[in-house]
């Protein structure tokens, strides 16, 4: 009779979805992109009569 | 409630940002007095003609005002009137537009100067012309069949 197996002690790999790293990342590269943008149109603005 | 130490960094980035570029818009408009150009002043547009300043278009020297000289235009489709003018290095001036018939443009290409032009209505936009070189003036709302045509000169020259 076959025998339904349970293979103990298999690790069951689990990333670890609580780091925010990347998403740091992202945001302040967002971040950094609307600020640069921003100084430089306003350098722009304060440049010309 | 647990906030990510990373979510606070993001959190303040954030709100100090809005707070700076909203501080700046703040004092330009509280503290520095900028308005939008069509603000509150109005005109007969069927009588535009024979009201004052634009029955005499073009550069004005004026004294006892904050700035030096009154420059009055006058659009409608499909030129300005004047059709070129002279404006003194560093003078600080006043430019006062309106239109006779449809909504125009009015820009000064490479400043800050960019109005609408609203029949019923007066632009208005104070600055010191301190760069020398000839400026085009072009409509930028299109105005009929020859509103690619329509443009005027300032010429910004040392006195």
């Amino acid at each position: 009779m076959a025998k339904a197996e349970l293979k103990a002690n298999q690790k069951t790999e689990v990333e670890d979805s609580s780091s925010l790293k990347g998403t740091l990342a992202s945001v302040f590269f967002v971040g950094l992109f609307i600020v640069v943008t921003w100084v430089s149109v306003y350098y722009l603005f304060v440049d010309r009569f | 409630m647990h906030i990510h130490k990373f979510e606070k960094i993001w959190l303040i980035f954030g709100i100090s940002c809005l707070v700076i570029f909203l501080s700046v818009v703040g004092v330009s408009a509280f503290y520095l007095g900028n308005k939008p150009p069509s603000c509150l002043a109005t005109i007969n547009p069927e009588k535009v003609d024979e009201t004052k300043p634009f029955n005499k278009p073009g550069l004005h020297k004026v004294e006892g005002k904050e700035w030096d000289y009154e420059l009055v235009y006058v659009a409608q489709a499909f030129s300005y009137n004047p059709a070129q003018v002279e404006v003194p290095l560093g003078a600080k001036v006043k430019v006062i537009a309106t239109t006779k018939d449809v909504i125009h443009g009015f820009e000064v290409a490479g400043t800050n100067i960019n109005m609408m032009l609203e029949p019923g209505y007066i632009s208005e936009y104070t600055t010191t012309f301190d760069k020398a070189g000839e400026y085009l003036i072009v409509c930028n709302e299109y105005c009929g069949s020859g509103h690619h045509l329509m443009f005027s000169k300032i010429e910004v020259v040392e006195k």
